[in-house]
């Protein structure tokens, strides 16, 4: 695998859920999360001081990491957000509450890595997570297992959603809160999952970054833009949709890099955020609901209608 | 069964109720009639803790029902199918079913929706359909049967005529009545098609900017031309004997 191929595959991964993260909580909350930026830092720092402090490889710090950002999504919830949807807060509210949140997120995740300095004898601020990764059929094995671990978690994540009781009652508290009460459902327990559910992801999301990125406590800061342009292109309407936008978005920003800069030189990597960006933009103008409101059962109907020679 | 005393209620600083009272007898179908905006919605989403209640109580078998949230609300045997969105259009129909009766075991959950199919045997056709592809009148099907999943003491219905074929409203009028009669269930409904729900209704209360205008027995309404004609847009009929005619020109039914 070329080695912008296997980077972009693990950070595609990783950027897939961070922009799942915000959509699912866009879609049950209707809440912006900043927050997940901070987040995903906090997924990071976990696997970085579970190899460093006591050894092994980063992947079985993984459900570590998704508790940890389960706790931390735990605490906005009932912290902050809870708070504020029971004054019926505007969305503007709630999306500038988790900025704030996210603010105390990252000068704690300052202070940690201080701690780690100072403690440890680490060197927190600039880390190569890629360097704790073995190799698999000769290439980093973070590029076969992470998609497969993003992937696995997406199909567990599907399940929940469309097998289990409370999945379904999830789904039912998105399209009717009001109806959902009325039936018996928490609302309350199920924004309190959608919280914790999407606080792992981001966690997990920026731990899997953060192997094909430099590892640094401002990392979430500098990647939530391509995280909300995920959401942004999968439409923010479906889970899926937002996991499909950060996979583009990951995809396109290292595939786009690599074929730009082979063509028109170095320069070009200054503007790798440009790319992704670039194709949400231009996406959305042909798309505007994003990948989710494309009608893909239509042009698949069409298709195989027009090879039958039948007009669908 | 339900008691409402001296409620004011509305949403956010918007007072919509002004010392509203009303009872609810057991067993009983009590139908709130009113023009647009008289607040009927209003009274059935501040008996579900989903409007701003600001004083007065709302007593349920005995027990005040002040800061008991929705979900709670449906455990204690209250179901409530709303006017508009009374059905989660992207689920199925049988996990619409399975969602209204949320706090059932999954077996009794299963019997149940079972027995929902042979009450509403349109359903059953649809069973795996989702909820959004069905017409009209089959949702407002599905929304009583979701309302009767829950087995519940009290239904609330609101407007379950809206946007319906006068033919299809009428049928669910007569299923409203035969919950009443064959099951037993104590209805507050609140209807547009006035007439009709009068005629079925045991108690009637006419709501008029937030106030009740009017309490007594549901038919002794059609007999008042004057509230009737002002407020419910039901003329007094020359051609028979029957005092009152139905006129509700903004349902678009026809003169007789």
């Amino acid at each position: 695998m070329a080695p912008w191929m296997s980077s972009g595959l693990i950070y595609a991964s990783g950027l897939a859920l961070t922009a799942g993260s915000i959509t699912l909580l866009y879609i049950v909350t209707r809440t912006f999360n900043f927050a997940v930026a901070s987040m995903a830092t906090i997924g990071f720092y976990t696997v970085y001081t579970g190899v460093t402090l006591y050894g092994g490889l980063p992947y079985q710090y993984y459900p570590l990491v998704f508790i940890v950002g389960a706790i931390s999504g735990f605490i906005c919830y009932y912290g902050l957000n809870r708070q504020l949807l029971r004054r019926k807060a505007a969305e503007i509210t709630l999306m500038m509450s988790t900025l704030g949140y996210d603010l105390v997120l990252l000068s704690m995740i300052q202070m940690y890595t201080d701690y780690l300095t100072h403690t440890y004898k680490l060197f927190p601020r600039r880390v190569t997570m890629s360097l704790f990764d073995f190799e698999l059929f000769g290439d980093r094995a973070a590029a076969f297992i992470l998609p497969a671990i993003a992937i696995g978690f997406i199909m567990i994540l599907h399940f929940f959603l469309t097998k289990t009781k409370f999945g379904i009652a999830m789904r039912a508290t998105i399209e009717n809160p009001i109806l959902a009460g009325a039936s018996g459902i928490n609302s309350d327990l199920v924004y309190l999952i959608s919280w914790i559910i999407s606080g792992g992801m981001a966690a997990l999301g920026g731990s899997f970054m953060a192997m094909a990125m430099t590892g640094t406590p401002v990392m979430g800061m500098y990647t939530i833009p391509l995280m909300f342009a995920g959401a942004i292109l999968g439409g923010l309407g479906s889970i899926y949709g937002g996991i499909l936008g950060g996979l583009v978005i990951g995809l396109t920003e290292y595939a786009g890099v690599f074929l730009l800069s082979q063509r028109f030189g170095p320069w070009v990597l200054g503007y790798r955020m440009g790319i992704p960006l670039f194709i949400m933009a231009a996406t959305l103008l042909v798309f505007p609901r994003g990948l989710s409101g494309i009608p893909l059962t239509k042009y698949i109907k069409n298709l195989v209608g027009q090879k039958r020679g039948v007009n669908v | 069964m339900l008691k409402v005393n001296n409620l004011n209620s509305g949403y956010g600083k918007l007072q919509v109720l002004y010392d509203l009272s009303i009872d609810v007898p057991t067993k009983g179908l009590t139908v709130v009639v009113g023009p647009n905006g008289a607040g009927k919605t209003t009274l059935l989403c501040s008996i579900m803790n989903i409007a701003n209640v600001f004083s007065g109580d709302i007593i349920f078998d005995g027990e005040p029902l002040a800061g008991v949230v929705t979900h709670k609300l449906a455990q204690k045997g209250i179901s409530y199918v709303p006017q508009m969105g009374n059905v989660f259009a992207e689920l199925t129909v049988l996990d619409n079913l399975h969602m209204a009766g949320y706090m059932l075991s999954k077996s009794e959950a299963n019997d149940k929706a079972e027995q929902m199919t042979e009450i509403f045997p349109v359903l059953k056709k649809f069973i795996h359909r989702l909820a959004g592809t069905l017409s009209g009148g089959e949702r407002r099907m599905l929304a009583i049967a979701m309302g009767l999943m829950k087995n519940p003491k009290l239904m609330l219905l609101d407007e379950l005529s809206t946007d319906l074929a006068p033919i299809i409203a009428e049928r669910v009028m007569t299923e409203v009545a035969r919950m009443r009669d064959d099951l037993g269930i104590t209805i507050l409904m609140v209807e547009q098609m006035a007439k009709r729900a009068l005629e079925i209704g045991d108690t009637a209360y006419l709501l008029v900017s937030g106030e009740v205008r009017y309490t007594g027995k549901a038919d002794h309404l059609l007999h008042e031309p004057e509230l009737c004609s002002m407020y419910l847009g039901i003329k007094e009929s020359p051609k028979k004997d029957q005092a009152f005619e139905l006129s509700v020109s903004d349902e678009g039914s026809e003169d007789h």
